[in-house]
């Protein structure tokens, strides 16, 4: 097994990368995720692996430099057992060949010559400009070449800006074990990062979405969570049982139910995806230090509030400010406790000073339809990607 | 929504400078001064902030020309695609970032994600924060550049994203294209991305300028010079 140099991304995997596979990491512009590469070379060459990495846009020194700034490993990164191929060497052949297919030739023979003489363990390709100059078949026979031979893991890093069709191809067509596509929203704050587990080969995982965020040279992965808020007796508990997976159950931070007007509900729900927490706070304000550590890397909040009861407005209002200052994005839930008694969308959105662009839905908090669809658009909103 | 005021008369005092989101192509032909004319249109004022993808020049020069032409270098910031060739060891700063060359999109994307968050919240520079969302005006000084490292189907997926993430933070983008180098096709799929454009000309070593996309901005050549960062419509 090869370790990712994540550990969380190692246990979902089993492990690490088996030998002999090929994986795709592939990544959206913009989103900050060149360390899924950089941690898994630093982890194979920490095991003691030889390594050969295809750099067509950048050379040897300028991407050693950049690498141990990112990643921190500086004797890892500088190990002997490290070969590279890079922008020179893309130059020398792109000079030194007649045609496209003399071009292609030409890259083989050096990849398997670095492979054959440096006895290559895995090869990382940053694939952008091979894709770009060959396309996705003969970009790909290119590093396959080399396989051959002996049993060459391949790990490649992509630049997709075709989206899902591409990465479809690289798992129906070209059999690829391990394929994580690597996303971020379109909203510069907060930056939402998450990867994708799209596909494993050797192992039948589930499709699942996760939160990253990037310190001190790790991927730190965190649980999605959504956080339920709003004042006192607005609907908070019920939104959050009837937002739950049918089979999954809510519970109230394991105390007995006298109390529970003071405890946190917990629930789950499962969408685009993501396998998402659902945190309820209590409404009353002696429990608001609580609600700044909930709020650490949520990733939406909902504020539920009574849709008929004006007197709890300036409270949601308080609610909301605290969130907004966050920059978290955040979703007003109008709950028709008494379906006689709502209060009109304009002022509520007074009272609160909400802007325009803050989605306000009007729910019951017993309806599941309701409830999903507000959890779905904020979701959504969240993982909306520029298009 | 905010309006970035242009310096040029004709346009703002009809519609109160280019409305946020707009992305504007320059097409201009060489020595035109339309780096100039982009840098002029792109200059920081008070409580907004600066972006330039440098592909032909170096974060150096290009901070230099902001000084000269009095805008708060602290308020611009610069990706530079130039200087990591021959110093590959250069460090990140907040305001100016390296790429290792043209060809680098992930580099480039990521680079421009980091700044406008640092922007966004609030650690660009050492002054006080003002609006929010934070106005950036952001230049890519030339595409040219970058179609002759890119084909361009790929440089029109990139540009396509960038584009849109500018519209999304009500930005304003201002791109370069060489109006000689390039045939038909690849100037009107360019084109595609943008809600506005400037075409420039010389003639007799006079240059001048026409808008295009502008609501009620009519589409007459008109002379201009750039002097201290400012455009000058001439009579």
């Amino acid at each position: 097994m090869i370790p990712t140099g994540m550990h969380a991304l190692d246990e979902m995997l089993g492990g690490g990368i088996p030998g002999d596979s090929r994986v795709l990491y592939s990544m959206e512009p913009g989103v900050n995720g060149q360390l899924f590469m950089i941690s898994t070379l630093s982890a194979a060459l920490k095991k003691g692996m030889t390594c050969l990495v295809i750099l067509p846009n950048t050379t040897v020194d300028a991407f050693r430099h950049d690498a141990i700034t990112l990643q921190g490993d500086q004797k890892a990164l500088s190990s002997d057992k490290l070969a590279f191929i890079d922008a020179i060497d893309r130059e020398r052949i792109q000079k030194g060949a007649a045609s496209r297919d003399a071009e292609a030739r030409d890259w083989k023979a050096r990849i398997q010559k670095v492979c054959r003489e440096s006895g290559v363990d895995v090869i990382f390709a940053y694939f952008d400009l091979l894709y770009e100059e060959f396309g996705l078949e003969t970009g790909l026979s290119i590093l396959e070449s080399a396989r051959q031979d002996r049993k060459t893991t391949l790990i490649l890093e992509h630049l997709n800006l075709e989206g899902a069709p591409l990465v479809d191809r690289f798992i129906h067509e070209h059999s690829f074990d391990l394929v994580l596509t690597i996303r971020s929203s379109s909203h510069p704050l907060p930056q939402f990062s998450y990867f994708t587990l799209l596909h494993t080969s050797w192992a039948p995982l589930p499709v699942r979405s996760i939160p990253f965020s990037v310190s001190e040279g790790k991927v730190i992965l965190y649980t999605p969570k959504i956080v339920v808020t709003g004042p006192e007796h607005s609907g908070k508990t019920t939104f959050v049982s009837h937002a739950s997976a049918a089979d999954q159950e809510t519970t109230r931070a394991g105390v007995p139910k006298e109390t529970a007007t003071g405890t946190m509900d917990f629930g789950r729900l499962r969408w685009k995806n993501f396998d998402i927490t659902l945190y309820g706070t209590p409404g009353q304000t002696e429990f608001d230090p609580q609600i700044m550590p909930t709020l650490r890397h949520a990733m939406g909040v909902v504020i539920v509030i009574d849709a008929a009861d004006q007197d709890m407005f300036p409270r949601a209002k308080y609610l909301a400010g605290l969130v907004a200052k966050q920059r978290i994005p955040f979703v007003i839930a109008a709950n028709r406790k008494d379906p006689h008694k709502v209060i009109a969308e304009s002022v509520i959105r007074n009272a609160l000073a909400l802007p325009r662009e803050i989605p306000l839905y009007y729910i019951s908090a017993t309806e599941r339809s309701d409830v999903s669809r507000v959890l779905e658009s904020l979701v959504d909103y969240i993982t909306r990607i520029s298009s | 929504m905010y309006n970035y005021k242009t310096g040029i008369e004709q346009i703002d005092s009809v519609c109160g400078g280019f409305e946020a989101g707009t992305n504007i192509l320059i097409l201009a032909p060489p020595m035109s001064y339309a780096d100039q004319l982009a840098y002029a249109l792109i200059k920081p004022l008070q409580g907004e902030y600066s972006i330039v993808l440098s592909t032909n020049e170096r974060a150096a020069e290009v901070v230099d020309y902001f000084k000269v032409a009095g805008a708060d270098k602290r308020f611009v910031g610069v990706i530079d695609a130039i200087t990591k060739s021959s110093t590959p060891s250069i460090a990140d700063t907040t305001r100016l970032m390296f790429v290792s060359s043209p060809t680098d999109l992930t580099g480039i994307g990521i680079k421009f994600s980091n700044m406008i968050e640092t922007i966004f919240e609030g650690d660009f520079s050492d002054g006080e924060p003002g609006l929010f969302p934070p106005p950036v005006r952001f230049c890519v000084n030339s595409i040219s550049t970058l179609l002759m490292y890119r084909r361009l189907e790929v440089l029109y997926q990139f540009l396509h994203v960038l584009t849109a993430k500018l519209k999304k933070i009500e930005g304003v983008g201002i791109y370069l294209l060489n109006s000689e180098s390039f045939d038909e096709k690849t100037l009107s799929l360019i084109k595609q991305l943008m809600n506005c454009v400037i075409e420039v000309k010389m003639e007799n070593n006079i240059t001048y300028l026409r808008i295009m996309g502008i609501r009620g901005v009519t589409g007459e050549w008109l002379k201009f010079t750039v002097t201290k960062g400012q455009v000058v419509i001439l009579p």
